[in-house]
């Protein structure tokens, strides 16, 4: 059991057989650049301000480089030719218990891999990529989290991470194309399904369907006024991929194949990542490499969709629905880790009266604490909403009373922050904004 | 796991608030947890969806989809954010006892 206690269950216990298994996952890991990720800190200090656990909560613990740390002795220890003769002489380390519960804290407990540490580092170390390494090793010897665990092995086994099934999908779908009609007064309404060689393909975020499927209509909205030939799989049709926060390159790799057949299944020309951050990086930048293939259709996120309707003048806003102030959270995995940086602002200068920036913004965005998973991590819960805090008063300092972003980890966390730290914002995705000021061709025509 | 105390009832909570033991769920407790989820008091509606979500999970260890949900209370959609402002998931399965749910909550 890990010193605060959290892990108590007999699967943290190390044995010899996992240190070996912890170990290999770490050699056959070890290419040029996680070497050079692990060599080259020169132990500046620059990342402990580049953190949103640093700044909320300065203590050696949450300096990025004091993470790293916690692998780079391993390393030595096992990889490093001194440290392997005399370990003592560069803080080399054994894998043992206590080692492991290092890692763990480190690696799941306080580092959302948002990559803020990396852009900032002089010498471009890639912190981020050291935890994926840790959180590998530690999956590999079945100590994740149990949260984060789970919502791996139920996307693996029922196709998507929240366990809904066809059934219930289906119609989830026809309620919300029910009610759709019933709002605009419009039959001809559609929300198609498996319908074959449409041009996009959509996807969700389990949640959406499961709980808040108001943003399903606000995607159809958005598709039906852009007359869009679009569709949704039941095959697959989940946007998430829990394998990039869990580390494990083998069940990315199988929830990106799933989803890569059933677009070629229906023989779509593009994939519409729904607003969700790692799920869009995932299938975006990651995944061919987890296959070891490109694809045959293009990958696109809902937000950089939705700018380009706007630009082609497929759908038209009337921003004075929105008139509050609104300022707008980059996700981690879509902004920093993922270039959609300038489509998000163009949509909400055109969707909102007054929008107004976050200090810092784009790529230099703080995490919002949400990121990496660690909303599914339940056992660091106090320290996430701890770290909060920085995103708290960036968004206290805006004046909004909205906060847009683009991804339900960040919504989630976005809405905990505001609770907790007493903000007076409502938190809303892009798309609920775009969806209520569509001018309608047929009212315009009126 | 924490043990956290609710007007007075001592319960196990993981960091998110959720209580650990279904079995130590009680009305009283719905009524303390809900103080910390936003919800002041619990009405006649509140409790339909309470107890609703309870016999689900009862009978299907799963959270049942907000379509069934608003199928078989008869309530609108827009209603069960009203009555449960942190969610469905964070607000209303916290209050019911029901453990966390996987994925991006």
């Amino acid at each position: 059991m890990t010193d605060n206690g959290k892990f108590t269950d007999e699967r943290f216990q190390l044995t010899d057989e996992k240190t070996a298994i912890a170990l290999d996952v770490l050699r056959k890991r070890l290419n040029r650049q996680l070497d050079a990720a692990l060599e080259v800190c020169v132990r500046c200090g620059l990342c402990a301000d580049s953190c949103h656990y640093y700044v909320a909560n300065p203590k050696p613990e949450h300096v990025p480089a004091f993470r790293a740390e916690q692998l780079r002795k391993v390393y030595r220890r096992y990889f490093d030719p001194i440290g392997k003769l005399a370990p003592g002489w560069v803080g080399a380390a054994e894998l043992d218990q206590e080692m492991v519960e290092k890692l763990i804290n480190a690696a799941f407990g306080t580092c959302t891999m948002c990559g803020r540490c990396v852009i900032n580092c002089p010498m471009g170390v890639d912190t981020r990529q050291i935890i994926r390494t840790a959180r590998a090793m530690l999956t590999a010897i079945d100590m994740t989290p149990e949260g984060l665990k789970a919502t791996v092995n139920v996307h693996l086994e029922a196709g998507n991470n929240m366990g809904v099934s066809e059934e219930d999908f289906v119609e989830t779908l026809e309620w919300m194309e029910e009610e759709l009609r019933a709002e605009l007064g419009d039959a001809s309404i559609k929300i198609p399904i498996n319908k074959p060689h449409a041009r996009v393909v959509y996807t969700f975020n389990p949640r959406e369907v499961k709980y808040f499927p108001y943003l399903i209509q606000a995607a159809a909205k958005i598709f039906n006024a852009a007359g869009e030939d679009w569709t949704l799989s039941t095959e697959s049709w989940d946007a998430t991929n829990y394998g990039l926060f869990s580390g494990d390159d083998e069940a990315s790799r199988k929830i990106a194949s799933n989803l890569e057949a059933a677009i070629n299944h229906l023989g779509a020309d593009v994939l519409v990542m729904a607003e969700c951050g790692h799920g869009y990086r995932s299938q975006r930048w990651e995944a061919e490499n987890w296959l070891g293939r490109a694809y045959p259709f293009k990958v696109m996120s809902f937000v950089e969709l939705q700018a380009q309707y706007i630009r082609d003048g497929r759908i038209r806003l009337d921003a004075s629905v929105n008139p509050k102030r609104v300022t707008y959270h980059d996700p981690c995995n879509q902004a920093r880790n993922g270039g959609i940086i300038d489509e998000p602002r163009y949509i909400l200068k055109h969707a909102v009266m007054d929008f107004v920036e976050m200090e810092p913004h784009g790529a230099e965005n703080f995490c919002c604490g949400g990121g990496g998973g660690m909303l599914s991590m339940t056992e660091f819960a106090k320290d996430r909403i701890a770290a909060g805090k920085v995103k708290a008063d960036q968004i206290l300092a805006t004046g909004a009373e909205i906060v847009a972003t683009s991804c339900h980890n960040c919504l989630d966390q976005l809405d905990e922050i505001r609770r907790h730290y007493k903000l007076k914002v409502k938190i809303q995705n892009l798309s609920e904004l775009v969806a209520a000021a569509i001018i309608w061709p047929r009212q315009s025509g009126e | 796991m924490p043990v956290v105390e609710l007007k007075g009832i001592k319960v196990e909570v993981d960091e998110d608030g959720f209580i650990q033991e279904p079995d130590s769920w009680s009305e009283e407790l719905a009524a303390a947890i809900a103080l910390t989820e936003e919800v002041e008091t619990l009405t006649e509606d509140h409790w339909k969806v309470i107890h609703y979500l309870r016999d689900y999970y009862q009978q299907f260890g799963i959270a049942p989809m907000i379509r069934k949900l608003c199928k078989d209370t008869g309530f609108q959609l827009k209603y069960i954010y009203e009555l449960f402002p942190s969610g469905p998931a964070k607000g209303a399965c916290k209050i019911a006892g029901l453990p966390k749910p996987t994925g991006c909550v």
